[in-house]
């Protein structure tokens, strides 16, 4: 089959800045102009209809004091506190507009990740996102990682809040120093585990977050710096020195220096390129990236259009694809199949059975962004459920009209190669394969669950499907 | 080590009985002459993701320096379960001292690598590659061990686990599972039309998305077709409802299924990264490590004689308590050992002392044994696999005797 370069160059641009396509998409963005497109998802824009969807979630904006507060009277409060932070994730990847900033928030929550489920992080993971990661997410990157850094719930998750200058009693070290942030700030965060640090310079950075804190964990949980548990001494950090006497300032200058240094440039672009572009994206690519990122000190927005200016970007939409996530899967499913969410409950136990329940990475590395890491049997087993689930209007706080939508594309609901066509057209840019169209149009007529349904939920649990 | 003839031909008619169905007499023989070749063992990995800190797993209270460099975190004379005089278990492991006694449960100090690295991710990749220090090995050290063992039916090696496991990257065929219970496509009323469709999307491919799909209704198929697998714990074993808990219970169905199964991964995440408050993590998860080898051990009876089991971490922790009662990432770490052919009731390797001089990069325990040593040798009891060519670069030393 000839490929039509214009829906499959769409439909490329759709599931790579966006959780993939709803039906009628891909005309919308070739009428408009894909550039046109890229420009209002970098500008992003208010999204009133988003608002309106989400009114309901009302703790999604409380702050971490009436989260505590609201905890300490009733225990049971957190968890529709959490079940609303989690709805809010797939209502906002499926039905905002802004979905490249979706699609970053994700991002950068699970590069600066922090564990729900890890006592205080419980009750501020909600801020932390609201605070920190969305305000910045196609913003500068030094704000980024400043917001992180100070951020009550980073503070807690990498045990920065207990961190402080050794104190020793008899010569027996009483309390002092935690290592765990300062590692994780080089390694993860900023520079990257390979830049060429050393275990001292580990030691100097936790040493200039010395005092970094909670003011109190059960009550306010507000940032706090405490200038008496400072260690003062003199620090290196991976070609930084930073004389004695310093107080709070000390982690500013080291922020201020990891995040102007080439290495982070490398590490983030090379990161966002893996999320972008592919598992294993060409050098050219991460050097356009890293590029912007340097020369414009860090503005993550100038990062992107040079990633999706790039000719290695708009190559994948011609190439084999890159493995989706549970969640890139999950939201794109929901998507494709036109669906309404109301609730995201249901979902998020999808996801945990795909092995990505949401906000819950244990260790601080964050979710692999390697595609091909996701792709095993018992996950692929779910995904397929999952996808012959929405199209059959199976799961709970979802609804997908499946015939409908197949109506109103201009396919003949009734006729199984007029559904599969419809979708190709509609999710795959005309990209679905001969055997997974011929398959598809087998479904036998009649039936409990409607030929659109099954037709529906079989592209969507195939092969094509499963990449982006 | 004891080789009961009678249970191999046993496992191995059983594992023909559930794998046959479906298949030519032909292809059945091929299969009974590949299991006799490769015999019946299992080798089961346990990795405790976040670096398990081996000091107050198995702790030296006989080492004059463990109390001075653990202060308040240090497990007291007192409270270990004496092993030998110098070394004892944390007491939330005490119901692994009966096995340690009958002889089945070992515990290795001081293994790991020093290019392994602090940090979580690399020293996780780089022991599950074999290649420390080495980013570019594109296949697990498991999935090269398995590949030498005959036969490629997808339960031959089961991971379970959210993803697949590094260890078994590679294009062996692998079941990744985190339940085996409804392994099964949910189209209520239309599910032969949907399977058949699937199948044939799937089918016609011959890339890695048509591979998975073709290992999922693999397994799918043995699994249905294997009732047993859903047999409950036997012998009164009663398993802790955590990732090792569950892990090990399935892995011990199935073993007990009989299904030809030959390398087992069970993942486990939990609070190991102790930076800080560490006896309450610890007063968590090794309860549950514990109960749970103590019920794998229970399930699966006589059965335990075919099984080596290690438990192992990406690295070990700082000798000495940090600023907040915990310990920072360190370098060796403590490995437990569980099966019929481990030479159990000691612990293994040489111990490198806490004294100053004696500490790695005067912070860490230094290693005395490298984890691919012990790989080897496990592989090369329980797989037949001869470990010299399993570690690109490195020629495994005799190994720690592990096994007898």
């Amino acid at each position: 089959m000839p490929i039509e370069i214009g829906p499959r160059a769409a439909v490329h641009l759709l599931n790579r800045i966006a959780y993939g396509p709803r039906p009628g998409d891909v005309d919308r963005i070739l009428r408009m102009g894909l550039d046109r497109y890229v420009q209002d998802q970098l500008d992003a824009p208010a999204d009133p209809e988003l608002d309106s969807r989400l009114r309901g979630l009302v703790t999604l904006d409380y702050p971490i004091s009436q989260v505590l507060t609201l905890y300490n009277a009733d225990q049971r409060s957190i968890g529709v506190i959490l079940d609303e932070l989690f709805s809010a994730k797939i209502i906002r990847a499926v039905h905002a507009q802004n979905q490249l900033q979706e699609v970053l928030v994700d991002f950068w929550f699970n590069h600066f990740s922090v564990f729900i489920q890890d006592g205080f992080v419980r009750y501020s993971a909600a801020a932390y996102e609201r605070e920190a990661i969305r305000p910045h997410a196609l913003g500068k990157f030094r704000d980024l990682l400043g917001a992180t850094a100070g951020h009550p719930a980073m503070l807690y998750f990498l045990d920065n809040y207990l961190s402080r200058a050794n104190v020793t009693v008899g010569g027996r070290l009483i309390r002092g120093l935690n290592e765990n942030y300062g590692r994780e700030l080089l390694e993860l965060h900023t520079v990257g585990v390979d830049a060429g640090y050393t275990q001292d310079h580990v030691i100097d950075a936790a040493r200039c977050f010395t005092g970094w804190g909670v003011d109190n964990l059960s009550t306010s949980g507000r940032f706090a710096y405490r200038p008496a548990v400072h260690d003062t001494g003199a620090k290196s950090v991976f070609g930084l020195n930073l004389p004695a006497g310093g107080g709070k300032d000390d982690a500013e200058k080291l922020l201020d220096y990891l995040a102007s240094h080439p290495k982070t440039a490398t590490f983030i672009a090379r990161k966002l390129a893996q999320r972008f572009v592919s598992d294993d994206p060409p050098a050219r690519v991460i050097d356009r990236a890293a590029e912007a990122f340097q020369s414009t000190g860090g503005d993550i927005r100038e990062v992107m259009r040079a990633i999706l200016g790039s000719a290695d970007f708009w190559a994948e939409a011609f190439g084999s694809g890159k493995p989706k996530t549970p969640l890139e899967f999950v939201a794109s499913a929901l998507r494709g199949a036109d669906a309404q969410v109301s609730n995201g409950r249901a979902v998020v136990a999808y996801l945990q059975n795909m092995g990505m329940p949401l906000y819950s990475c244990v260790p601080p590395t964050g979710y692999s962004n390697r595609g091909a890491d996701w792709i095993n049997p018992s996950s692929q087993l779910y995904r397929m459920n999952f996808a012959l689930d929405v199209a059959a209007g199976a799961i709970a706080g979802v609804s997908a009209d499946v015939r409908g939508m197949v109506r109103r594309m201009g396919g003949n609901s009734e006729d199984a190669r007029s559904v599969a066509t419809t979708i190709s057209a509609q999710v795959f840019g005309k990209g679905l394969s001969r055997s997974t169209l011929d398959a598809a149009s087998r479904v036998a007529p009649g039936g409990s669950v409607s030929v659109a349904a099954r037709v529906t939920g079989l592209c969507l649990a195939g092969p094509e499907m499963q990449a982006r | 080590m004891a080789w009961d003839i009678s249970r191999r031909v046993f496992l191995r008619g059983a594992g023909l009985a559930a794998v046959g169905v479906g298949f030519h007499p032909s292809s059945l023989l091929v299969r009974a002459a590949q299991a006799a070749d490769a015999g019946s063992r299992v080798l089961v990995q346990v990795f405790l993701r976040g670096g398990c800190d081996g000091l107050n797993l198995c702790v030296p209270f006989g080492d004059p320096e463990y109390y001075d460099l653990r202060g308040g975190i240090a497990i007291g004379r007192g409270e270990v379960v004496n092993l030998d005089g110098h070394f004892g278990l944390h007491p939330a492991l005490a119901p692994l001292k009966a096995l340690y006694d009958e002889g089945r449960l070992a515990l290795l100090p001081a293994v790991g690598n020093y290019s392994l690295s602090r940090s979580h991710f690399d020293a996780q990749d780089f022991m599950e590659s074999g290649t420390p220090g080495d980013k570019s090995t594109g296949t697990g050290w498991l999935e090269r061990g398995i590949a030498k063992v005959p036969g490629n039916a997808v339960t031959e090696a089961v991971a379970f686990s959210a993803q697949l496991p590094r260890s078994f990257l590679g294009p062996e065929p692998v079941l990744v599972a985190q339940a085996l219970s409804s392994f099964d496509l949910r189209a209520r009323n239309w599910r032969a039309e949907a399977e058949t469709l699937l199948r044939a999307m799937y089918d016609a491919r011959d890339d890695a998305l048509g591979q998975v799909g073709r290992e999922t209704f693999a397994a799918m198929n043995v699994l249905l077709r294997t009732p047993a697998i859903m047999a409950p714990p036997a012998g009164g074993a009663v398993y802790p409802n955590a990732a090792i808990g569950n892990g090990l219970r399935q892995a011990a169905q199935i073993i007990k299924a009989g299904i030809g199964t030959r390398a087992i991964f069970v993942n486990v995440s939990g609070s190991f990264d102790s930076h800080s408050n560490q006896l309450v993590a610890h007063n968590l998860e090794f309860p549950r490590i514990a109960d749970a080898l103590v019920a794998f051990a229970r399930d699966l009876g006589p059965l335990l004689d075919d099984v080596a089991l290690m438990v192992t971490t990406e690295f070990g922790r700082v000798a000495f308590v940090n600023g907040s009662a915990g310990t920072d990432h360190g370098s060796g770490h403590c490995m437990i050992l569980m099966g019929g052919g481990v030479r159990g009731g000691r612990v293994h390797g040489s111990w490198p002392g806490l004294g100053r001089g004696q500490l790695y990069q005067d912070r860490d325990l230094a290693v005395t044994t490298d984890f691919r040593d012990v790989f080897a040798e496990l592989a090369r009891a329980q797989l037949g696999v001869d470990g010299s060519s399993l570690f690109p670069g490195y020629t495994p030393g005799p190994g720690p005797g592990i096994v007898s």
